[in-house]
Formats: structure tokens, C-alpha cells, sequence
């Protein structure tokens, strides 16, 4: 699509600067966080402000070597590795199911799948615990597993479904004309060319169980926090220094995911 | 195409995950209900909703909730819109690099977020540094732990949200309609007021009731910014649940909520606008 015209406040009008100043105000707001924590995460251990007075590395030394925080992060990442290829498995075939199925009754089965976006996060969250605190399974790495692979699936469904659709439909017709069954179609044709979109929704579904907090603060026993509930306590109980080399990591991590989805979008 | 009957064996590929959400999605949520309900010792009750319904705590935090969500909707929207309409005014490619602007916190951890507003807001933070560096004044105001802080962070959080049903709509609005407009003798602000923005509205409506929802359930910032004063409902789930052990209060709270999200999604649905957001492309 083009851009609005140029005619409505065009440049150099009050109602011009008014607009570009207002949206400036907003990105600089946006992206405040992002550019605070980098240079905080260089300062010392004694001080939490920003601008940091002083240089040093020592709030990665504590983040690396000195602490616990380290469970935490392979903690999350386990678990955000292992719901992210369930999540995966489910979801792909499950979108193949929603956009060329013929069956009766496929616009619930969607909705059905779809749900989970819809609830608030924290009613999942006291549902899980209360049926996981029933099977015993509350603090355990596998609740958190399956929790966050039911949280992160509708979206590689989405995703899925989005790249399914523009894989050419033709390519499938033509493998089951020479013989091909549907399963053999499925795997030998569908899933090669769908690879960006598992790609894309791989990640988002990585970052989303990696980044995920209300759940895992609900079902995660604070000997084995995840990263972001080690997070959420440190802020409301004691705000480590270490939280600013921690938040620049992340930052750094987002700033990566954007750039590879930016980089596919362009390429799909 | 493949044939008819041969595709309807592709009901089996949703069924690994139909039956997955129905064990940790479904029979989860139908157990709130259930709770909700009962003691924690099992016995059938209505004492959640009945206590809640005397309960003055959770008429303020319910009061709280919405306020909080209306405020911060309101507060995302003024922000978000010009955000949007500059976007929608720039170069294909230059919209695309400032589409990052948006994505990168988009995808920011929301604790990075909170641990940052923590040291900019905070008494001795950025903000209040600054502002003591004035003449006469040795005190900021508190933006910490109180209703300020709560609004700071759910605006931050919320303006993505809205940005992309806005910036939708108004990119596919016709060009020719504002060309037109000037040709005819129509001034800029005639043609926003007149053409823009009354065209942008289906973006605004779903924007704006996608935020609202969201923010009806949120947990985190509450918790972290916000004073005992700026709880809301998922905050007292969380009370009830882990500080007072009442599950049937805690379930009791969720349903009421998970049923005021439901209705409000919708009505979401029916909206202009309301479909693409809710990613019912089919």
C-alpha cells in the first residue's frame, strides 16, 4: 500500500511538527527500557541508577559466576527448547488439519485450539496449578514444559496456517497424482516448503515460553524458578544489581529475534 | 486437489493437539470452574460468589480494575494514534525500519520493562534526579508504587497493541479520497477530521477493546509498579491463592473474570476491525 498522501499536514505545518513530535515522544517512550539497561548493566553493584557513574563488568561476573541466577536461565532454557519443538509437532500438522481439511465441524476444532489466547493468562495459570497441584506435578520441569507448549502451540498454529496458505496447493495435487498418499504428501512435499513459517513460529514460540512469567509464578516452586519468576522476585523483593546485566541479555535476545523475523518476512 | 474423502483423514493430524489442549487447556479451566464451587475439602458451595458479592476488597479492587483498564486505554490511544498516523504517512521503507521501534518492544521481556521503570521512576530515580536539578524544587513527584506507575507501565506495554489495528486501517484507506479532498479546497486538519480519522475508526474500536481486555487480566505490572492501593483483579487471585490458601475465592474471582473477558471478546468479534485482530483470517 502507499503512504497516506502527502497533502494531509504536509511538512513544516504546526500540524506537521505537532505529529512527528508526538510519535517521537512515543518511540523514545517505547524504547526507553531497551536503551537504559545496557549502560546500567556496565555499572557497579552499589548503585542502581542511571546514568551508572562508574565501568565495569561486574554485574556479569555475578550473573555468570557468582550466583544462581545461571539455574534459572538453563532452567528456562530447557524448558523453552523442549515446549517450543512439542509445541511444534502439535501445531504444525494441527494448521495442516484447519487449512486443507474437509472435515465437518473444522471451524470449532480451530476455535477450539485458538482458545487458549483468548482466556487471561491468569485464570490458565490457577487452573494449571490447582490440576497440577492435584497430580503432584506443581515445581516439576515437565509441568512447566507442557504448560508452556499449551500457552506458545496457538501461535505456531497461526503462523503455520498463515504459511500454509501460500504454499502452492498445485505441488501437493501433483505428488498424489503420482501416487503419493497423504501422509507421504504431508512430510515429502508440505513440511519442505513450509519451513520458513515453522521457522518463524519457532522462535516467537521460543521467546514467548522463555519470556513467560504469570504461569511458570504459578506452578513453579521457588527451588526451580525460571528465569523471568527469579526475575519477578527480585524486583518486588530486593531489585539485584544483577537484574541490569540480565535485562541487557534479554534486550539483546529480543533485539535478535526482531532482526531474524524482520529478515524472513522480507525473504517470504 | 486432493480428493475429498482422502482429506478428511486429516482430522487425525488436529488430534494430537486437540486432545493435548483438551488434558492441560480445557479440563484446567472447567476445573476453576469446578473449584469455584466447592471448599477446598470438596463440599459443594456458593460462599465464593456470595462472599464476593458482600466482599467490600473486591468491590474496590473490581472498581480498580476497570478504572485502571479505562484509564490506560484511554492514555495507549492518545499515544498510539499519532504513532500510527506517522507511520502511515511514511515511505514503504522507511515505515519498515520504524516498524522495529515498535517490534523490539514488542518482544522486550515485560520484567525488563518493570526493572527499568523501577530505577527511572523510582524516589531517587532518572526522572526525579532531573527534576530536583531545578531551581527550587528538591522533590519529584512519586511516580513509584502507586497509580502513576501502574499507568506508565501498562501504557508501555499496551501501545504495540494498538498501534497495528490503527496503522491497518489506515493504510488501507485510498490516497485518492484525501487528493480528492484537497482539490476540492479542503485544509489538512479538515481532511484528518473529515476523512482520516472517521475512516480509522474500525482500527480505534479494536485497538481499543483488545487493550481493555488485556488489561482487565494483567497480573505483573500492578504487582511490581502499583501500590496496595492499585490492585487488580488477578492480583487478588494471586492473593487468595498463594497468601490465604482460599481456592474457592481465588476460582470464584477467575470465573467472574474469565466471563466478563469472554463477553467483552465478543463483542470484539463484531466490531469492524475486531476479526483481523483476533486472527480469525479464515
Amino acid at each position: 500500500m502507499a503512504a497516506v498522501e502527502k497533502p494531509v499536514g504536509s511538512a513544516g505545518s504546526p500540524a506537521a511538527i505537532f505529529l512527528k513530535v508526538t510519535a517521537w515522544f512515543g518511540f523514545l517512550f517505547l524504547l526507553m527500557p531497551s536503551f537504559i539497561v545496557v549502560p546500567m548493566s556496565f555499572g557497579n553493584q552499589y548503585e542502581m541508577v542511571f546514568p551508572p557513574d562508574s565501568f565495569s563488568t561486574y554485574l556479569y561476573e555475578q550473573f555468570f559466576f557468582q550466583s544462581n541466577w545461571m539455574d534459572a536461565t538453563f532452567l528456562s532454557f530447557r524448558v523453552a527448547i523442549s515446549s517450543t519443538i512439542l509445541a511444534l509437532v502439535l501445531g504444525v500438522p494441527a494448521a495442516y488439519s484447519i487449512v486443507r481439511g474437509t472435515y465437518p465441524g473444522k471451524r470449532y476444532v480451530a476455535m477450539f485450539l485458538m482458545s487458549p489466547i483468548l482466556v487471561p493468562i491468569i485464570v490458565i495459570a490457577l487452573g494449571l496449578y490447582l490440576y497440577f497441584a492435584s497430580l503432584g506435578i506443581v515445581g516439576t520441569e515437565i509441568g512447566l514444559i507442557f504448560a508452556h507448549t499449551m500457552f506458545t502451540t496457538p501461535f505456531v498454529i497461526v503462523t503455520s496456517m498463515a504459511g500454509l496458505r501460500h504454499v502452492d496447493q498445485s505441488l501437493e495435487t501433483a505428488a498424489t497424482i503420482m501416487g503419493a498418499g497423504v501422509m507421504q504428501t504431508f512430510f515429502k512435499v508440505t513440511l519442505p516448503l513450509l519451513k520458513p513459517a515453522m521457522f518463524a513460529g519457532a522462535l516467537f514460540a521460543f521467546l514467548m515460553s522463555f519470556d513467560e512469567v504469570v504461569i511458570a509464578y504459578f506452578i513453579a516452586d521457588t527451588g526451580r524458578m525460571t528465569l523471568p519468576v527469579k526475575m519477578f522476585n527480585s524486583i518486588q523483593w530486593e531489585i539485584s544489581p544483577v537484574l541490569a546485566a540480565v535485562s541487557a541479555l534479554l534486550t539483546v535476545l529480543s533485539l535478535f529475534v526482531c532482526v531474524l523475523a524482520a529478515s524472513f518476512q522480507k525473504k517470504s | 486437489m486432493l480428493e475429498a474423502r482422502q482429506m478428511r483423514i486429516t482430522i487425525l493430524f488436529g488430534l494430537p493437539a486437540l486432545v493435548f489442549m483438551a488434558i492441560i487447556f480445557l479440563y484446567p479451566i472447567l476445573g476453576v470452574f469446578n473449584q469455584s464451587l466447592h471448599t477446598i475439602d470438596g463440599l459443594f458451595t456458593w460462599e465464593g460468589y456470595v462472599e464476593l458479592w458482600g466482599s467490600r476488597l473486591f468491590s474496590k479492587v473490581l472498581l480498580n480494575t476497570f478504572e485502571i483498564s479505562f484509564e490506560a486505554t484511554v492514555l495507549t490511544l492518545l499515544l498510539a494514534y499519532p504513532i500510527a498516523y506517522y507511520l502511515a504517512k511514511q515511505e514503504p521503507r522507511a515505515r519498515a525500519f520504524l516498524m522495529v521501534l515498535i517490534l523490539l518492544p514488542f518482544w522486550t521481556s515485560i520484567l525488563v520493562k518493570s526493572f527499568a521503570f523501577t530505577v527511572v521512576l523510582g524516589e531517587h530515580g532518572t526522572i526525579n534526579s532531573l527534576i530536583t536539578l531545578l531551581p527550587g524544587i528538591d522533590r519529584g513527584p512519586k511516580m513509584l508504587f502507586n497509580r502513576m506507575g501502574v499507568m506508565i507501565g501498562l501504557t508501555h506495554f499496551f501501545i504495540p497493541f494498538m498501534v497495528f489495528p490503527i496503522l491497518t486501517s489506515l493504510l488501507a484507506q485510498n490516497p485518492d479520497l484525501a487528493k480528492a479532498a484537497q482539490l476540492m479546497g479542503s485544509g489538512p486538519v479538515r481532511i484528518f477530521t473529515r476523512i482520516t480519522l472517521p475512516l480509522s475508526m474500525p482500527g480505534v474500536m479494536a485497538g481499543s477493546l483488545l487493550v481493555f481486555i488485556i488489561s482487565l487480566g494483567f497480573f505483573i505490572t500492578p504487582a511490581l509498579l502499583g501500590g496496595r492501593k492499585d490492585l487488580m483483579m488477578a492480583n487478588l487471585v494471586d492473593f487468595y491463592t498463594r497468601e490465604t490458601l482460599n481456592w474457592t475465592l481465588a476460582s470464584s474471582i477467575s470465573v467472574i473474570l474469565l466471563v466478563l473477558s469472554l463477553f467483552l471478546i465478543f463483542l470484539l468479534s463484531r466490531v469492524p476491525g475486531g476479526k483481523s485482530v483476533l486472527g480469525e483470517g479464515n
